[in-house]
């Protein structure tokens, strides 16, 4: 094994390992700073989706739908000209009347795509499911982990889970995207594939401490990453390009699914090189008093 | 593709895994079949609705309007209309409405566009939900609180009556706004004899001490969801009958957590007209008059506003109504007949006896929730009759309006009574242009999606690629197989994103094994043993793998509701079909093509 070439990966895996720690503080913060642009499923309200003709203005929607409404409407273009997006914030039993009705002075030619009611207490009661659902899942994979592998390895691979989940995150927050239901799925999602590349190293590192009990730890977490790169690579390739597909093909209603898929898979493989197999190693370092300090300091 | 040379046990799977696994392939795709077909919108005329015309004529009829029939089938008296354009289901149903004499006999249903000898077999296409069908959603929120109220307000009037017939004079009952009910003695002979008596009369209730001079009641918790339980399957049981009145044989209607109630009704485009039948929670009740400005009276108002004085308890409530019709009474005007219950009509028999020639007032409520959320219930009264004769338990009351509304009431009293008001809390509609566009997208993904993969793999690993390709092929088979074999599984947009999902991770089984293949090549090992070792040493990692994405999916699946489950369907069982063609079909293949290859400069 050449050891300039080893020690040059175990260099490069810690600079991302901090480079990671860096981007999980940063999410943390964003996420904290700038909050989500929750969306419908959460918050409550009224959204209609409706098709008129291609020509008629934003503006002019608006100023019809002040006149019937007190509350801000907003109206947004859903992509293809002529298709609307109408948000309301709050659910109003008085002012049921038919869109239809509303914008017949635009025009005549109106299709409602569908149309979403949801009351508050139901918004706020899938908050706190979606809240329960992504503990349970933590907590379940958290007892798989540590049933399977030693805590010390099991805890690299839940720190990137962290940090994958952190970063999808902060991208919503940061880009004020809508943050509905599918986006939730698919952050739950992201957990279970974060894992799954990490404990694919984990294996490695594992299969490696047994049958080599001698060699030092960064030789063997390097070699494991080496060993598992071009599986990484090509599930990660195929993952990404099928998400892909479903991003250009998928329309609307799975875009955000979509774009929070392929940066968490994306983030999912770069954290559980880095932190993934970093963190396992500090703590097997401090634990067997090894002389070798690792570059990589974690606070 | 049976394997003779039994030599050696390398690489050997035996017969009979081949014919399981060739079996296991077909009937799937058979299963997987009528879903590629695809389903038609269609309206069913009942064997009693009377069609007016002729199978010919109605086919020019319709034509003529501008419906474009796909085919219409006749079999034992009932006609089937199958459309060619799905949007033109609601149209359909509405121009049939002329053409019968019992529109209540016409259903929105859906025909299977598949080979008549496929389905004979009893297989049938993936159920879509209403995000690729379209049609609307409701969920309905039951409250509970108002029946707790009832109890309490039971056992108020209950204990009262106890301290005015025992003579406990000092003993006041209220309820407090926490629930609980609280009796305030003195005495310790009267507190023992008020708990002897709650214990005795009302078992399921909690008697404890409150400070020295005073006992709190409460409903044991235990009762509480025994009532929460009941009061929810009564009103399922409702919602059921009143949407087999909207003519619609997919409709789901479904418990959804503790107190709320989903319904779905796929094809419907007007959420209003199935609104009015769903959301409008009745009660009836009867009163007796009092006097104007009389003390024990509530106040209750008429259609003109006016107010009309009645006794605080009602006579009857609505729960003693067993069957409400709607007919045209001796003077033309319509009214209500209403049947009771032996209890409701022993009650009604001696009320109308003791008070012939006083006025009774009945009184409609109506539970609606306003723009915070509150419940708000508005009670009106719509008849004051003077009560001519002793009633027995079927009378009618007049005054509901004219027949239509006369009919309406009766539809809303024969659904049984509604102690629990019901109100929409959810609502969605999907087009059906919009469903139809979610199928094209979703579906087009996963092609697209399959074939990038296809190549990559193909070109990646070479001969072994193509056996993943073979294995991912055979697993989107399986998976679509299992879909519409599973009852209850239902497709929805984010359940085709899963799809999508599993055809990028089903390879990662297949490329650990090859990497590990690979690995042995360069040990030096032949082809056939680092196969052998290769699948022998990733198999403990796939499963750990997979394991975790299961947890996620089962989570997202018993938490996750509506779409959500549908993707956590797709997900959790494409991990399931991957392991097996990844493992299990993908082992035989190769086994049978380079299970004997014993060279060693195979480039993998």
């Amino acid at each position: 094994m050449n050891f300039k070439k080893l020690s040059k990966l175990t260099r490069a895996r810690y600079l991302s390992s901090l480079m990671s720690l860096m981007i999980m503080f940063c999410s943390v913060g964003i996420i904290f700073v700038n909050g989500f642009n929750w969306g419908l499923d959460f918050t409550g309200g009224v959204v209609t989706e409706v098709k008129l003709d291609s020509n008629i203005k934003a503006a002019q929607i608006s100023e019809l739908l002040a006149l019937h409404s007190d509350q801000d409407v907003s109206v947004i273009s859903a992509g293809e000209a002529g298709r609307w997006v109408l948000r309301y914030s709050q659910v109003n039993a008085e002012s049921s009347t038919s869109i239809t009705d509303v914008l017949a002075p635009l025009t005549h030619n109106l299709e409602v795509l569908n149309s979403s009611i949801v009351g508050p207490q139901i918004g706020q009661e899938l908050a706190e499911q979606g809240g329960l659902a992504l503990l349970v899942a933590m907590l379940c994979i958290l007892g798989y982990l540590s049933f399977r592998f030693e805590w010390r390895l099991a805890s690299g691979a839940l720190l990137a889970l962290f940090h994958d989940v952190a970063f999808v995150l902060a991208f919503f927050a940061l880009t004020q995207m809508e943050f509905n239901l599918t986006v939730l799925a698919a952050v739950l999602a992201i957990l279970g594939y974060s894992l799954n590349d990490s404990i694919i190293i984990a294996d490695r590192i594992r299969e490696l401490l047994t049958s080599k009990p001698k060699m030092a730890i960064e030789a063997v977490c390097s070699r494991a990453v080496q060993a598992t790169f071009s599986r990484t690579m090509v599930t990660s390739g195929t993952t990404l390009i099928t998400v892909s597909a479903l991003w250009i093909m998928g329309g609307g209603p799975l875009e955000s699914f979509s774009i929070a898929m392929f940066l968490g898979i994306l983030i999912g493989t770069f954290s559980s090189i880095s932190i993934g197999t970093c963190l396992p190693e500090l703590l097997k370092v401090n634990s067997e008093h090894y002389k070798v300090e690792p570059i990589c300091d974690a606070p | 593709m049976r394997e003779n040379k039994k030599t050696t046990i390398l690489n050997h799977y035996s017969a009979w895994k081949y014919v399981l696994l060739l079996v296991t392939i077909i009937i799937m795709l058979f299963s997987a079949l009528p879903t590629f077909y695809g389903e038609d919108a269609a309206v069913q005329i009942g064997a009693k609705a009377g069609l007016k015309v002729d199978s010919l004529a109605l086919h020019h009829l319709l034509e003529s309007q501008g419906v474009n029939v796909k085919r219409i089938d006749q079999a034992k008296g009932e006609t089937l209309i199958v459309l060619d354009d799905n949007s033109q289901q609601a149209q359909l149903k509405t121009m049939l409405s002329e053409q019968v004499a019992d529109p209540s006999e016409l259903t929105l249903t859906l025909a299977p566009d598949a080979p008549n000898w496929l389905l004979s077999l009893g297989f049938s296409p993936i159920k879509l939900g209403l995000d690729l069908r379209g049609g609307v959603q409701f969920l309905l929120d039951v409250e509970i609180e108002p029946v707790y109220k009832l109890h309490y307000d039971a056992l108020v009037e209950s204990v009262r009556q106890f301290i005015r017939e025992q003579s406990l004079y000092g003993a006041k009952v209220q309820q407090r706004s926490s629930g609980k009910v609280n009796i305030s003695v003195s005495d310790p002979n009267q507190r023992q004899a008020l708990r002897q008596f709650v214990k005795q009369q009302y078992p399921n209730w909690r008697v404890t001490n409150a400070g020295d001079s005073a006992l709190n009641v409460d409903l044991l918790a235990s009762e509480k969801i025994n009532i929460r339980d009941l009061i929810v399957k009564q009103n399922l049981q409702i919602m059921r009958s009143r949407i087999e009145q909207l003519g619609i044989t997919e409709a789901v209607v479904q418990r959804q957590g503790e107190h709320r109630i989903r319904i779905e009704l796929p094809g419907v485009q007007d959420p209003a007209a199935a609104k009015s039948v769903i959301g409008a929670t009745a009660s009836l009740a009867f009163y007796q008059v009092m006097q104007p400005g009389s003390v024990n009276a509530k106040v209750l108002i008429d259609e003109l506003k006016a107010p009309v004085y009645v006794a605080r308890k009602p006579v009857l409530g609505g729960e003693h109504i067993i069957d409400a019709r709607a007919s045209l009474g001796e003077m033309g005007l319509p009214e209500v007949v209403i049947h009771l219950d032996r209890d409701g009509g022993k009650i009604m028999s001696n009320f109308s006896r003791d008070n012939i020639g006083k006025p009774m007032a009945t009184s409609y409520s109506e539970y609606s929730r306003d723009n915070k959320g509150q419940i708000r219930q508005t009670t009106e009264v719509i008849s004051v009759a003077t009560v001519q004769s002793q009633l027995s338990d079927r009378f009618s009351i007049t005054g509901a309006g004219d027949y239509a509304s006369a009919q309406q009431l009766a539809l809303l009293l024969r659904a049984g009574s509604m102690t629990a008001p019901v109100t929409i809390v959810e609502e969605r509609t999907i087009g059906p242009s919009l469903g139809e566009e979610n199928i094209t997208n979703g579906f087009s993904a996963l092609a697209l999606g399959m074939a990038f993969t296809l190549l990559f793999m193909g070109l990646w690993y070479r001969r072994l690629g193509w056996i993943a390709n073979i294995a991912l092929v055979a697993n989107m088979v399986l998976l679509f197989g299992l879909l519409a074999l599973i009852p209850g599984a239902v497709l929805t947009l984010p359940g085709i994103a899963g799809l999508v999902l599993t055809v990028g991770m089903a390879v990662d089984t297949n490329v650990l094994i090859f990497e590990r293949i690979k690995d042995k090549l360069k040990e030096g090992k032949s082809f056939a043993h680092a196969i052998d070792r290769g699948f022998d040493s990733a198999l403990s990692t796939i499963i750990d793998a997979n394991f975790t994405t299961m947890i996620t999916a089962i989570v997202l699946y018993s938490i996750g509701n509506g779409p959500i489950q549908g993707f956590a369907l797709t997900l959790g069982l494409g991990l399931l079909t991957s392991m097996f063609t990844g493992i299990f079909a993908s082992r035989a293949l190769v086994n049978w093509v380079y299970g004997r290859d014993f060279s060693r400069d195979v480039k993998v």
